[in-house]
């Protein structure tokens, strides 16, 4: 339990930040749908593909991607360039306990952040007389669950592979969007799911591709787990 | 029969071409107080690090406590009688001195409470402030308060008095010479000769990564004799390839010998090549060390 607090306290001004960022946009996104229809997406178009465009395939998926690959960041590896790693591991827990603690708290805190435009845009919608189904929303809220927790599980791995506090940034980064453009290839497009567009509901969506995903994503948690414990500090 | 808390057979570890530790053959008495001598980049801080399961051995095995910590099921349950104090004393910056008491308490069943808060109040370590907001001093003693408030078996500090102030080091040094009494076995590392001297009762030199000197205290002061030779010609040094000769220095027609057995057979030895003794001495540890690590060059 108590490793789940110290996993909560390294990563809750990431996911603070995150909570704020996108609820304040979901908000303004909704609230103010008539100024920015007119900045990011058609004026012409119905309220329900509005939200779409603009939240659930758009700006603010966009944004939960970030997010949830900065929420992956951390580790061992961190806690060494900060001088902590020696106290961590001696105390009389295993690696794997301590890889545990820090994917469970991540992936609570990536679905929490994925279900909060999901709950947001059909609360908030009647504030404008408009209405969005609950249902549709967290459809949404679901995918954007399975992917988040892909995306966390690439900056996780990220995380072991490079040590520094930027470098496994921007490999996670250049991973996950070198992948997504990959996708996109002639020839490669067929064999290859985007996962952005399983997030947006316009890529395959259907139970044996979200437990593909969910596998994917459980398999990169163990890889650095493995990683993790049979490696130096 | 000898109760032996750390015991390594062969340990080594090699850092791609660099052979960090080689075949270290290490023995730690239980209840005493034993300072881990040896230069920067000797293999003090790996040797620590693979006790504790941090760092791999390349070969060899050992136990501590017992348990081998090569093992990773038995090295967990060393563990839970261990504490270590790190070279960087750096502890969770996020967390409060209090946070930080809580949690650590949490993975020990025998934590002592008491014992914290008596130690709390004696290091005068404000319970509120963020451990990021401490000096390195204080972290020092808060890092010893975790380690003491679980009455360890065994504390392993690596180079403990690192960038602490005269009073701190004064301070911490008296408080881990009486550890001992209370069933606490000490084992710290340090390039600080005058400290090792003044608390241990025995030493362990570490040269490149091999055992070179692993004594007591009182046999270093009752064997261990300089002497200081003098010559009309040329020392001849093959003279002295001795058992009991530790070092050799030459320095024009003078010649210094480190004997660990007395200094007769050597004077004798000497008397057969013509040479005049000059002076015989007691040697301290710093010119013990300084003759190991110097001779092993």
């Amino acid at each position: 339990m108590m490793l789940l607090y110290k996993a909560w306290l390294e990563s809750r001004t990431r996911f603070l930040l995150g909570l704020v960022a996108l609820s304040g946009l979901s908000a303004v996104f909704v609230l103010f749908n008539h100024d920015v229809r007119a900045v990011v997406t058609d004026q012409n178009i119905s309220y329900g593909e509005y939200i779409w465009r603009g939240i659930f395939k758009g700006q603010l998926r966009d944004i939960f991607v970030i997010l949830t690959l900065l929420l992956g960041l951390g580790g061992l590896d961190r806690e060494r360039s900060y001088g902590t790693a020696g106290h961590t591991l001696a105390l009389p827990v295993s690696r794997w306990r301590l890889i545990a603690a820090r994917a469970l708290t991540g992936i609570i805190e990536t679905a929490l952040l994925a279900i909060l435009p999901a709950t947001l845009v059909p609360a908030l919608s009647p504030f404008i007389h408009e209405s969005y189904p609950w249902r549709l929303a967290f459809q949404f809220g679901a995918l954007w669950t399975v992917g988040g927790i892909l995306i966390f599980a690439i900056g996780f791995l990220s995380s072991v592979l490079f040590a520094g506090e930027y470098s496994a940034a921007v490999a996670a980064i250049v991973l996950l969007f070198g992948y997504s453009i990959a996708t996109d290839l002639p020839g490669v497009e067929h064999y290859l799911v985007d996962i952005h567009d399983v997030m947006n509901g316009s890529g395959p969506h259907d139970v044996t591709t979200l437990a593909a995903i969910s596998i994917a994503a459980a398999a990169t948690i163990w890889l650095a787990g493995y990683i993790t414990s049979r490696k130096d500090y | 029969m000898m109760d032996y808390v750390i015991e390594t057979h062969d340990l080594s570890k090699q850092f791609g071409t660099v052979h960090a530790v080689s075949g270290l053959n290490l023995r730690v008495a239980r209840n005493q107080v034993t300072g881990f001598l040896g230069r920067n980049g000797a293999g003090k801080s790996t040797t620590i690090k693979m006790l504790l399961g941090m760092t791999h051995p390349t070969s060899g095995s050992g136990l501590l406590l017992g348990h081998s910590f090569t093992d990773p099921k038995q090295d967990l349950e060393a563990r839970r009688k261990v504490a270590y104090c790190g070279e960087d004393k750096q502890l969770y910056a996020y967390m409060t001195v209090k946070q930080l008491i809580h949690f650590t308490a949490s993975f020990y069943p025998d934590w002592r409470s008491e014992v914290a808060a008596s130690l709390l109040h004696q290091f005068q370590l404000p319970p509120d402030r963020k451990v990021k907001a401490l000096s390195k001093g204080m972290r020092t003693k808060l890092a010893l308060l975790l380690a003491l408030a679980r009455r360890p078996a065994l504390l392993i500090l690596d180079e403990p008095t690192e960038g602490l102030d005269p009073v701190s080091i004064e301070e911490l040094l008296q408080t881990l010479s009486g550890l001992p009494a209370d069933g606490t076995t000490v084992f710290f590392s340090s390039h600080q000769i005058s400290e090792v001297e003044r608390i241990a009762d025995r030493v362990c030199i570490i040269d490149r990564g091999r055992l070179a000197v692993d004594l007591s205290l009182d046999e270093i002061r009752q064997d261990h004799r300089r002497i200081t030779l003098s010559f009309t010609h040329q020392p001849p040094e093959h003279l002295f390839d001795m058992p009991e000769v530790r070092s050799i220095e030459t320095n024009g027609r003078q010649m210094i010998v480190v004997s660990s057995h007395g200094s007769d057979a050597v004077v004798e030895r000497a008397k057969t090549a013509d040479a005049v003794v000059v002076d015989v001495a007691p040697i301290n540890l710093r010119e013990l060390f300084l003759g190991t690590v110097q001779d092993h060059q």
